[in-house]
């Protein structure tokens, strides 16, 4: 089986005025279709950067990136748009929910960037998709009126309304307590249960320990 | 079809949308607004009351039946006269009159006589009083208004009947409170019957002063020729065209067949009615095409103005999302996405801002009515259209044009920086 992610050489450089600040020198990342991957190591360690990298919010400086086949390190404008909404499902640390809408409208957004899916469509994909993720009751609710657990589930709903090749998340349960940041890893774990592939970034070792494979980084490369 | 379709509902959806934006920010988005609402407001109202006002004038002056009409006037054997053929030819005659009537383009001719002052006396009082002899049709094709009563027919005329029309004024004078209609005047000695009384025409525009007509009275033409004219003379005559006649060419002809028939004296004087009307609204018309032009420089200038408040806004508008921008970009939105969004907030506003301006323009154009009816004068101002369509589709280009940087600077927003705010 093809691989799902093959990143080589990764690199992201940023620039500070006059200063290079290398955020990733070279990883090499292979993840294979219905992998539930964990992504640890210290603050400032360029994990952010790495899940920017490959869920194509971010071109790299350096190396080459093969997404579900496809090579995406010099995809840009149009194209890069349409990678990010077909292929790849993102879950944020702070939710990212737009606030004035509410959350059916949220888990639409992506298809309505998608195009050609009529609005009703749309409402209803996103409506199944809540209920899929037990907050079939929300329904008409706007962000700030849930819990946080709710808003990152319906944050994982927005991610997966696309069915995208993969699902990222960068400290999903980051801004949770513990028994709301338990409820988001089980969605996970039952998303990965029913074949998702699942690529998380978290620094709490509890939660990396439930993935089937831990991606560890120091200063910008992969050292286990 | 479906596409189509499809492209439509997509573009319903996205001015939706901006219209909700726009919505979330009541008060500032009136403020922006305030320079197109200004100058679609000044460009509509006084595009409309000028275009009005000039239309007015025309139907009033249309009203008068002057700019299809000709005016004879005889001059008579005048004692300065230095050629023998003036001296020997004595003005104009009844047979002038039937003559230019037989002509092709005429329409009708109207014989008319002067009386002078004559004293009229009746039960109730007696006055001098300027008195005309004119034709049957005469008072209608003036449009003076018949209050009571009725007018010349042509058996009055052609017996030259003892009856009198008078001026409303007059008839109080002369009746005081009692209906003057079939009761008798005594005018210079002769009895007369009052068939009708008139009253002038109100303008809407025109600053024609009628008022005299209520302190006139009228006979038949044929009557006071009898007793106050060498046989077969008459003072003047008013010459209608027909309706669509070329009132120049009927001047020019009847000139040439009157001047022929006086055997080349120019013992009348001849008034194109047409021509003065016209000439004065040509000039109405140059003066008003100035003041359109100063009206439309004004507006698109104001209008320019306001494009500046919809750009700041719309910059604000973008730096106050950029962390939604940032969201929508990660979730799939390309450049397009983002560029349209801002565009349709920034078309949506100026179209706002137009179709207000049109509205104040509008209650501007009504409250100018009212004040012309707090004066006495009877305003009809339609909306002039030319003037709605440019303040809207000039706020349409503004909106575009000054919706664009910011559009291109929210589209151009990098998904990751944007989400960190
Ligand atoms: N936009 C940026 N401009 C400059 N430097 C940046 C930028 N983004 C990240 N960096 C730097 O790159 C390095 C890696 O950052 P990154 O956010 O990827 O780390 P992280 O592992 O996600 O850390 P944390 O656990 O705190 O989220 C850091 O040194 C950071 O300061
Ligand atoms: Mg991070």
């Amino acid at each position: 089986m093809p691989a799902l992610i093959e990143a080589r050489g990764l690199a992201k450089t940023y620039r500070l005025g006059r200063v290079d600040v290398p955020a990733l020198r070279g990883v090499d990342v292979d993840v294979q279709p219905g992998e539930f991957v964990a992504i640890v190591g210290p603050s400032g360690s360029g994990k952010s950067t790495l899940m920017h990298l490959l869920g194509c919010l971010d071109t790299p400086t350096a190396g080459r990136y093969q997404l579900d086949g496809e090579d995406v390190s010099a995809l840009a404008g149009k194209r890069l748009a349409q990678v990010r909404n077909r292929k790849v499902g993102f879950v944020f640390q702070t939710f990212n929910l737009m606030p004035r809408l509410t959350i059916e409208e949220n888990v639409a957004l992506p298809l309505k960037y998608r195009g050609g899916v009529p609005r009703k469509e749309r409402k209803r994909r996103a409506v199944a998709g809540l209920e899929h993720l037990g907050l079939g009751h929300r329904i008409g609710h706007r962000p700030e009126e849930l819990s946080g657990g709710e808003r990152q589930r319906v944050a994982i709903a927005r991610a997966l309304v696309g069915e995208p090749a993969i699902l990222m998340a960068d400290e999903p349960t980051g801004n949770l307590d513990s028994k709301a940041g338990g409820e988001v890893m089980r969605t996970f774990e039952a998303l990965h249960a029913a074949g998702h592939t699942v690529i998380l970034v978290t620094h709490d070792p509890l939660v990396a320990e439930r993935a089937e494979r831990i991606i560890q980084i120091a200063d910008g490369q992969v050292v286990a | 079809m479906a596409d189509r379709q499809g492209r439509l509902s997509a573009t319903a959806e996205l001015f939706g949308d901006a219209l909700r934006q726009i919505l979330a920010h009541p008060l500032r988005s009136l403020l922006t607004l305030s320079g197109i609402v200004f100058g679609a407001a000044s460009l509509v109202s006084l595009t409309s009351i000028a275009v009005g006002m000039k239309e007015m004038a025309y139907r009033d002056l249309e009203s008068i039946g002057f700019p299809r009409s000709i005016q004879f006037a005889d001059r008579g054997p005048r004692s300065d006269a230095t050629r023998a053929v003036d001296l020997r030819h004595p003005g104009l005659r009844i047979s002038d009159a039937e003559a230019v009537a037989a002509m092709p383009g005429v329409a009708s001719v109207h014989p008319r006589v002067w009386g002078g002052n004559l004293l009229a006396t009746g039960p109730a009082g007696r006055r001098n009083i300027p008195v005309e002899g004119i034709a049957e049709g005469f008072l209608t094709l003036r449009n003076f208004e018949v209050v009571a009563g009725r007018e010349f027919r042509a058996l009055d005329i052609a017996h030259a009947a003892r009856v009198a029309v008078v001026g409303e004024e007059t008839a109080r004078d002369l009746f005081g409170a009692v209906s003057p209609i079939g009761r008798a005047i005594t005018l210079d000695g002769t009895r007369m019957t009052v068939i009708g009384v008139i009253a002038p025409q109100r303008f809407e525009m025109a600053p024609i002063d009628f008022s005299w007509v209520s302190r006139r009275v009228y006979v038949p033409w044929t009557h006071l020729q009898r007793y106050y004219r060498p046989p077969s003379r008459i003072d003047g005559m008013l010459v209608t065209a027909v309706a669509g006649g070329d009132v120049g060419e009927m001047l020019r002809r009847a000139d040439l067949l009157v001047r022929q028939r006086h055997l080349g004296a120019t013992d009348y004087e001849l008034e194109n009615e047409a021509a003065d009307v016209l000439s004065d609204l040509a000039m109405a018309d140059s003066i008003l095409g100035g003041w359109n032009s100063v009206m439309y420089a004004i507006s698109v200038v104001t209008i320019l103005v306001g494009g500046i408040g919809l750009f700041s806004v719309l910059l604000i508008s973008v730096r106050e999302r950029v962390r939604e921008i940032g969201i929508m970009k990660a979730l799939g939105a390309d450049d397009g996405h983002i560029r349209s969004l801002f565009l349709a907030e920034s078309l949506t506003l100026a179209a706002l801002g137009a179709v207000g301006g049109i509205g104040a323009g509008m209650g501007l154009i009504v409250l100018t009515t009212w004040i012309g009816a707090q004066f006495g004068k009877v305003f009809t101002i339609p909306l002039h259209w030319p003037g709605v369509a440019f303040a809207l589709g000039f706020a349409l280009v503004v909106g575009l044009l000054f919706g664009w940087y910011p559009a291109r600077r929210a589209a151009r927003l990098d998904p990751v920086e944007a989400m960190a705010g």
